[in-house]
């Protein structure tokens, strides 16, 4: 696949449930919570596809010391666009790609250190939920926020599909839910209402 | 863990004891240095000769006990700090090379610009870099190489801004090689002169230049004081013992009120007077306390070139710069803060760097190895164990 695509960030450090990347904060555009993104896989041709599940800051004593203070304009910008403040880019691994098979399950080896993640266009993203099996990895996830996230990823789902085709989309998603979180209706009720805002 | 601290415990009380004792006997002799700095202050013109002769701070038209508040501050100016770090070559590592990594800040007041940051680092690996004048370059010499290289990158961006007076260079340090006192001559010659060649450079761009250093041990006006008390003459003065000598000159001026500067003063360094003074350098210097109103001081020595110090105006933009500058942090530069920052170079880098050097010998057919000393050392100090 062509990687002319938003670079996020390089990876830091994978398993193959997960990985961290590593990305500065002037980056335009941090990718939001619950958003798709590729990394390359280690076998040419091969791809691993996560959910964006957290973005952190790593905390800088530096920056501590101007809490409180009075601060200039400038020391604002240089430290949002010239230090190293290390953003943390959280990913869930919900699937992989041979070529053009896409699988949704854990990929079978991490992506590797220092390797680039991109953002999804949107075709990739109607590509890989065009199956909604990953619905299963994500709440069977222990690290992340399960609900809060699949309803994000369904959502951006959702909007990167053209209008006419959404609600099809998102009622597919319900129907997907409510066969997953049968035994569990209060939950299932509290994921649709997430979705209801879609 | 090799270090016994428990063996330092009774060693480390004292010395709080004995620091302790040593303020309280200081404190008298700063009184007494302040007594002395009121009494003398209009002895400023008949100090002037014997105070070169005695090594000691060269008085201006200033009074000796001039306070100067802080001036206002321009709306719009432009401080470019720089600062270096180097890594020294070692003869057991894998090759012999040194580094020099100097930072710099281009932080633009009054102005919604995000400041320049940079960074350059040099490797110096061939025979020319290693040598200079068949003398190793390593400890004072490297230190000369990044004084150089400091002064170069802040005249390089000097050039680049508007020739309007409102830009202030600042190294963290000194403007006078101090470190080549006791070098060959013609070496001496030759590096003082490149470095007041930058600041020709930094002078006819436009741009004002200065050092900041914070908190220096130095004791030129303390011994310019107890030159005064001893009759005024250097050969009185060396008949006597000096009760300030142990006092730095920081701790006399540390009354200065926040924002204010002391007098200005010319440094005695032979080296000033044999290179600087006829480039129209000479090297003068004041106190200055960065602090906030309300907070204790934070005395600062600055230098600055005659060009600057002779000028009202000009000098009144550094003192009022690096005030705006140390006041963003609290009391010390902001730019010369991120300048460090930028230099620095942290042990995950210096060991990217060692392995980066492996690879590039490996491929060039090189055989390398650590001398047994390092090998050595890097078995053991890798983390230390103990079986009591």
């Amino acid at each position: 696949m062509s990687e002319n695509r938003l670079q996020v960030g390089r990876v830091l450090r994978a398993g193959v449930q997960g990985f961290v990347v590593g990305c500065e904060l002037k980056q335009p555009d941090i990718p939001p919570f619950g958003s798709f993104v590729r990394a390359n896989g280690i076998t040419p041709g091969s791809a691993i596809y996560g959910l964006v599940y957290n973005v952190s800051l790593e905390d800088d004593l530096f920056a501590r010391h101007f809490v409180g203070r009075d601060i200039d304009e400038g020391v604002i910008k240089d430290e949002r666009e010239n230090r190293q403040v290390p953003v943390e880019v959280s990913i869930l691994a919900v699937g992989c790609a041979e070529g053009e098979t896409l699988r949704q399950c854990l990929p079978p080896h991490p992506p590797v250190t220092l390797d680039w993640l991109y953002q999804c266009t949107d075709e990739e993203v109607r590509a890989f939920t065009a199956r909604l099996d990953y619905f299963r990895l994500v709440l069977d996830a222990r690290q992340t926020p399960v609900d809060e996230l699949l309803a994000a990823s369904i959502r951006t789902a959702a909007v990167a599909r053209p209008e006419e085709e959404r609600e099809m989309f998102l009622v597919g998603a319900g129907r997907e839910l409510a066969r997953l979180l049968a035994g569990d209706p209060l939950r299932l009720e509290g994921l649709l209402r997430r979705l209801q805002s879609a | 863990m090799t270090l016994e601290l428990s063996k330092l415990a009774g060693q480390v009380r004292a010395m709080g004891q004995q620091l302790a004792t040593r303020e309280r006997e200081y404190a008298n002799m700063i009184e007494q240095a302040r007594q002395w700095l009121a009494q003398y202050a209009d002895q400023g013109e008949p100090l002037r000769h014997p105070a070169r002769e005695s090594h000691a701070a060269i008085p201006t038209g200033e009074r000796l006990d001039a306070e100067f508040p802080l001036p206002a501050i321009p709306e719009r100016f432009t401080f470019i700090a720089a600062d270096g770090v180097e890594v020294q070559p070692d003869s057991h590592e894998i090759a012999y090379y040194y580094l020099i990594n100097v930072g710099c800040l281009v932080y633009r007041h009054g102005s919604d610009q995000t400041p320049e940051a940079y960074s350059q680092p040099i490797i110096g690996s061939t025979e020319d870099d290693i040598y200079d004048h068949d003398q190793l370059v390593a400890g004072n010499l490297l230190d000369i190489k990044r004084d150089l290289v400091e002064i170069t990158t802040l005249a390089e961006r000097c050039a680049a801004e508007p020739p309007d007076a409102t830009t202030i260079a600042v190294v963290d340090g000194t403007l006078i090689m101090w470190t080549l006192k006791d070098t060959p001559q013609e070496y001496q010659r030759e590096k003082v002169l490149a470095y007041i060649q930058q600041l020709d450079r930094i002078r006819n761009s436009g741009a004002l230049v200065a050092a900041f250093i914070s908190r220096p041990r130095r004791g030129e006006v303390t011994r310019l004081l107890h030159l005064a008390s001893a009759g005024g003459t250097a050969k009185q003065a060396s008949e006597v013992p000096n009760p300030l000598i142990h006092i730095p000159d920081y701790a006399v001026f540390e009354m200065l009120p926040p924002g204010a500067r002391s007098a200005l003063f010319a440094s005695p360094s032979s080296i000033n007077y044999d290179y600087y003074e006829e480039e129209g350098h000479t090297i003068h210097f004041f106190y200055l306390n960065v602090a906030t109103e309300g907070s204790a001081p934070a005395i600062a020595r600055v230098e600055v070139p005659a060009w600057v110090a002779k000028d009202a105006d000009r000098l009144a933009l550094v003192h009022g710069a690096i005030v705006a500058q140390a006041r963003i942090t609290g009391d010390y530069p902001y730019a010369l803060v991120r300048a460090d920052e930028l230099a620095f170079i942290s042990g995950p880098e210096r060991e990217a760097l060692e392995d980066m050097v492996i690879t590039a010998l490996v491929r060039a057919g090189v055989r390398t190895a650590l001398s047994p000393k390092k090998y050595y050392k890097t078995l053991t100090r890798q983390g230390k164990r103990k079986f009591r």
